[in-house]
Order: structure tokens, then sequence, then C-alpha cells
């Protein structure tokens, strides 16, 4: 009776979990990996420090008298 | 390279205004010396020179202590900068009695926010970038 059990027992099991797909890399991820490494980095600028900077530009173009107080403190 | 963390803030800190101190000394001896502008700059040379690069260095390595608990940006961390070297360097120039220029005077409410940003930019771009090539932040 008991062999019986553990028969259908292992017969349900074996229904019931799938086997495993391969997991198994099917190429080398590292080269991709060290061109990644390589590639510089793209610094973005948003919107608002462009503006910024033109602002501060053209601040810059109007009172120049700023410009010895900035190296002073730069 | 988690090891000497605060010295590589400081570092990092400190290169942005050393190298336009380079910029800053020539303006200064050029008017000075070539343009015989009658402002002792001497006098007050040593901020630019000793205390603004080590108060960077000082205010980077702020930044990365604090950054894990107030995620303030760095751009707003370095403008910051500027309430703590303003009222300092103006303290600087009345202690040793330096007569500053009569327009550089004049226009100093606006300095203020064109300080600012100046130095927001600077954080955000400059300082940010050094801290990225020294793997703090």
């Amino acid at each position: 009776m008991n062999q019986q059990n553990g028969m259908e027992l292992r017969k349900l099991l074996k229904q019931t979990i799938t086997p495993m797909t391969p997991t198994e890399l099917q190429r080398d991820l590292w080269p991709e990996m060290l061109k990644r490494l390589d590639r510089p980095e793209s610094v973005r600028v948003p919107w608002f420090d462009w503006a910024l900077a033109a602002l501060l530009s053209a601040a810059l173009l109007l009172f120049p008298g700023v410009i010895p107080a900035l190296l002073y403190h730069l | 390279m988690n090891r000497h963390t605060y010295l590589r803030a400081y570092m990092a800190g400190i290169t942005v205004p050393t190298i336009l101190l380079l910029v800053a000394a020539t303006v200064f001896c050029v008017a000075r010396y070539v343009y015989d502008v009658p402002v002792p700059i001497e006098r007050v040379i040593v901020f630019p020179m000793a205390v603004v690069p080590n108060l960077w260095g000082f205010w980077n390595m702020l930044f990365i202590a604090s950054h894990t608990r107030a995620h303030l940006a760095i751009g707003l961390h370095g403008a910051l900068l500027v309430l703590v070297l303003g009222p300092l360097g103006f303290l600087l120039t009345r202690i040793l009695d330096f007569p500053a220029p009569h327009f550089v005077l004049r226009v100093l409410p606006v300095g203020i926010p064109i300080a600012l940003a100046v130095y927001y930019l600077a954080w955000k771009y400059l300082v940010g970038f050094l801290n990225g090539v020294l793997g703090i932040a």
C-alpha cells in the first residue's frame, strides 16, 4: 500500500512540476559589457540649466561690475 | 574604491576654484600692475587663494557626508556655499580695510543671484563630474 502511494505521489509530482528550461547563456555577454563601459558618458543638460546659463550670460553682459566680485569669490 | 572617500571629496572640491584661481589671479595682477588700478588687491588675495578652495573642498566633503540623509542635489548644495562665502568675503574686506571699488558695490544686489546661478552650474556640472571621476557620487 505504501509503495503504491509512493508511486502515485511520484507520478503526481512529475505531472505538476514542469521540467526546467535550459539556463545556459546563448552568447557571451562580457564583450558587450566592456563596450558599454568604454562608451563615453553623455552629459544631459536640462532646458532649465540652458535657460539659466543664457540668463547668466546676459546678466554678466549687463552688469560687468559683478565679474571682479565673482572672481574674488571663486 | 571606498577608501579615503572624504579625501577624494576634498580633492574634487578644491580642483575647480584652484583652476579658476589662475584666471582670477591673472586678472587681478594685470589690473593692479599693468593698468595700475588703485585698489590694493594683494591685501585680500588670501581669500580667493586659500579660503575659497579649502571651503569648496570642505563643502564637497559635507555633501558626501550628508547626501545619504539629506538627498540634496549637488547643484543646490553648491549654491548654498554662496551664503557662506559671500558674507565671509565681505567681512574680510571690512576687517582688512579693503576699499572695494564703487562699481562693484553698486551691483552687489544683482551679484547675489548671479553668484547663486554660477555656483549652481559649477557644482552641478564641474564638481559633479569630478565626483563621478573619483567614484564618490
